[in-house]
């Protein structure tokens, strides 16, 4: 009978349909090894951040290939290559792509996880997030774009530093690869290199990023273990590097890191957070004119989010540098200026088109994401990926990017708290929103300038995609006009600072001693 | 009773009792028989689960979810119905500086078929089936939860349905469905997912199962009834601590609600509420709603 015939089709039909539920975990893009384009044999003589010279830390020099140590290296390898897991073969392709980018792939994980404002409690205040217990909520740090652009900034200067190093050694002590001594039972498992391995570059790499990233990230010790770990011995089961070549990175990586963590004790980001001290700031701004300053937009009122990080060290620019590039002050409200931009957010916020949302979603970059930073640094990878660079390229071109970036952070922090302008929902509450206010006053635009110091570093090193470049550091301006999180003059100004700023870093790269 | 479920999960708070006729209760359209409905609801809640934590937001104050619902069911014969709604949506919060959105939303489409009508002396037992689609029909944000005023996924539904009902006309139902939901396009390149960074602009949308019970009442005249209705996401991640709802949550929720139904010649208004009682990642509504209806019979012209 029909009923009954239904009563047992209806079941398993619904049981295949569910099937179609198992693969609701989404799937991550990867990205192939590819082979070194060039070998950068005088980067051991490039201009470096911290280090003073390469051979500040010392490195000794390693066995001979027809030793007996070497030899027993390499029977080691060997025997690891026999039985390599499937799991291995993974770890071998993700880690042999490009380790410098890996790490920073790393780092904007976690900035995007700790990406979050402590919750209020029930008396209305704002717990801080405690570094001495930083996996309990709020979690420690709270990764906001300033903290974020100054964690992938030290991550890329403690990166190429100690690359620069490296490469003075591998290229004082020449020894080669596994595989070019014996390529009868060593298998290279990535594109082969006649680059030395002695100290091996992904050791350094995943050493000097692990101690970095522990330190910006205390809660995550265990987890960046895991990761350096897996990443050095992907070198031995590819058969790119024997165990020395390790130990001699993973030391001179450990070595370098701890130099790049002392100047970051005392760049000034300890006293960025000094609550007691913003009344100081606010009588500043209101002596030079500006008496209707900006509050939180948070319920219960936020303290402001870091108004003293436009204090700390910067790394391309000086103090007077800082001054030089702070944009005059924003047009006072009553003048024609502030209503014409007044008008414009009235009107964005009552006809926000779809395509104008769509663009103040795509670069809000708000908590729970990698922040604007962030963003560039994928934009960056992107192109890096494609030109097929080396390690050290690579992590020169992260260091010149993230740098110029925290000296945006530095410098548009330093002019917001200058002024401390309001943001248009203060000046009248029909101006409604398309993403997240964050906490801190509107003149100038941060998004405006990471973005533009973003887009300097990268056409330069990039010339070809200039134009590009600077179209999308424009629209990451304008999307914040389109949100009506900032007026105009926020952005136009901050997208010029941001290219003052970039400057600084491209002049650097450009007598850094790699062109 | 209820609502297109299969829409989804929030907004489904602010339609969630139509009765009579619907996708997923009991009832079925005699042949030729043409009911349009249109139902305002209003759903509001200022406590939502983060999570499995319940708690306020002062920077929400409390949520709105408002909507207007077109909907038609047409009787192809006594046991094949095909059916249509078609809502408009509008949010706001009461303390939010966020814009809230206004819009049309998915389009749905039914057809609901009654394989097993039975009686037991006076007394009827009856089994359907429904399958159904939606599909957005604006592009709608919908990574602006919860101010979205949907979810902009396609859906394809299937769900079970036992009525019975005694002579005195008291009747009781119960349902059960699974909804399958596409990923949807967002309007940036990477978001988190259960702690991992994705680099994807095509969000998950986790799938649905829901189930239905109710008591009712039913007679030329009115139709009362009571129903308690769960429904799960299959999969999915939880709102982030101290942030906004993601189209990957998983959405869970119970809610118990009521309505009550008159007749006056082809019309009929109709009045019910429901609360939700337990939930996860989503607001603790309580929401109200009033519909019309309409119903004639098209006569055969063709003899």
């Amino acid at each position: 009978m029909q009923m009954n015939s239904l009563f047992r089709a209806l079941p398993v039909l619904l049981l295949c349909l569910s099937l179609v539920q198992c693969d609701k975990t989404p799937e991550q893009v990867e990205n192939p090894p590819y082979p070194e384009t060039r070998l950068d044999e005088n980067a051991g003589t490039w201009k470096t951040y911290i280090l003073q010279n390469p051979t500040e830390v010392p490195l000794a020099a390693p066995t001979d290939p027809t030793s007996a140590e070497y030899l027993a290296e390499l029977d080691a390898v060997a025997a690891l290559q026999q039985n390599l897991s499937g799991a291995q073969q993974e770890a071998i392709q993700y880690w042999g792509e490009n380790g410098v980018l890996r790490w920073h792939e790393i780092a904007r994980e976690l900035a995007a996880l700790y990406n979050a404002p402590p919750k209020n409690n029930a008396e209305g205040t704002y717990p801080n997030p405690d570094p001495n217990n930083p996996t309990s909520f709020p979690r420690f740090p709270f990764a906001n774009p300033p903290y974020a652009s100054r964690a992938f900034a030290l991550l890329a200067v403690a990166q190429y530093d100690a690359l620069v190093a490296t490469w003075h050694y591998k290229f004082t002590h020449n020894r080669k690869a596994p595989y070019q001594y014996n390529n009868q039972r060593i298998n290279p498992m990535l594109p082969q290199s006649d680059l030395p391995s002695y100290p091996s570059e992904d050791a350094v790499v995943a050493a000097a990023s692990r101690e970095l990233l522990k330190f910006l990230f205390p809660g995550e010790k265990e987890y960046l273990d895991g990761r350096a770990t897996e990443h050095k011995n992907s070198r031995l089961w590819a058969g790119s590097n024997v165990q020395s070549d390790l130990d001699a990175g993973e030391a001179l990586g450990v070595a370098i890191a701890q130099k790049i963590i002392a100047y970051a004790k005392t760049d000034g980001m300890g006293q960025a957070n000094a609550q007691a001290n913003f009344p100081n700031l606010k009588a500043d701004a209101a002596a030079r004119g500006f008496t209707t300053q900006w509050t939180s937009r948070d319920l219960p009122a936020r303290p402001p989010m870091l108004p003293f990080f436009g204090n700390v060290k910067m790394w391309n620019m000086t103090v007077a540098d800082k001054v030089a590039v702070r944009p005059a002050a924003p047009p006072l409200p009553g003048s024609a200026a502030f209503e014409a931009d007044y008008k414009e957010m009235l009107d964005l916020a009552k006809n926000r088109s779809r395509e104008q949302f769509r663009i103040a979603a795509f670069w809000a970059d708000g908590p729970g994401t990698y922040t604007p930073p962030g963003h560039w640094n994928r934009k960056g990878e992107e192109l890096i990926r494609r030109a097929r660079w080396n390690e050290i390229r690579t992590a020169r071109a992260m260091a010149l990017l993230n740098t110029a970036m925290e000296d945006a952070g530095i410098s548009c922090w330093d002019t917001k708290y200058y002024y401390l302008t309001q943001r248009p929902s203060e000046v009248d509450s029909d101006i409604t929103t398309s993403t997240g206010i964050p906490n801190f006053p509107g003149y100038t635009s941060g998004h405006s300038t990471f973005s533009a110091a973003g887009a300097e570093v990268l056409s330069y090193l990039f010339p070809e995609e200039s134009s590009t470049l600077k179209a999308w550091a424009k629209e990451a301006s304008d999307s914040r006009v389109y949100g009506c999180i900032h007026f105009r003059i926020d952005c136009s100004k901050g997208l010029e600072a941001g290219e003052k700023i970039g400057a600084f870093a491209v002049a650097r790269g450009r007598q850094d001693g790699s062109e | 009773m209820k609502k297109p479920i299969l829409l989804f999960l929030l907004v489904q708070l602010a339609y969630s009792q139509l009765w009579a006729q619907m996708p997923n209760d009991g009832l079925m359209m005699p042949s030729k028989n043409w009911c349009t409905m249109l139902q305002a609801s209003d759903a509001r809640w200022s406590e939502y689960w983060e999570g499995r934590e319940l708690r306020s937001n002062d920077n929400l104050g409390t949520f709105i979810n408002q909507s207007v619902l077109l909907m038609s069911n047409y009787g192809i014969n006594d046991n094949l119905n095909v059916m249509f709604a078609l809502p408009w949506v509008r949010t706001e919060a009461s303390a939010s500086y966020l814009s809230g959105q206004q819009g049309i939303q998915d389009l749905s489409l039914w057809l609901k078929w009654q394989f097993l009508k039975r009686k037991f002396g006076n007394h009827t037992l009856s089994l359907q089936t429904t399958g159904g689609v939606s599909s957005p029909l604006t592009n709608y944000p919908a990574d602006f939860q919860p101010f979205s005023i949907g979810m902009q996924s396609r859906t394809a539904s299937l769900r079970a349905i036992v009525h019975f009902s005694l002579a005195n006309g008291l009747y009781a139902t119960a349902q059960g469905g699974h909804s399958w939901r596409a990923k949807v396009e967002i309007d940036r390149e990477a978001y988190l997912y259960d702690n991992e960074l994705i680099y994807d602009n095509q969000a998950l949308v986790p799938n649905v199962v829901d189930a239905t019970f109710r008591l009712g009442y039913l007679s030329k005249k009115i139709q009362a009834e009571a129903w308690f209705d769960y429904n799960s996401c299959l999969s999915g991640d939880d709102i982030r601590y101290n942030d906004m709802p993601l189209l990957t949550n998983y959405m869970q929720r119970s809610a118990a609600g009521a309505m009550l139904k008159y007749w006056i010649g082809p019309f009929a208004v109709s009045v019910g509420g429901n609360q939700v009682l337990a939930g996860r990642n989503m607001g603790k509504a309580r929401t109200l709603q009033a519909a019309i209806f309409y119903q004639f019979e098209l006569k055969n012209t063709k003899n």
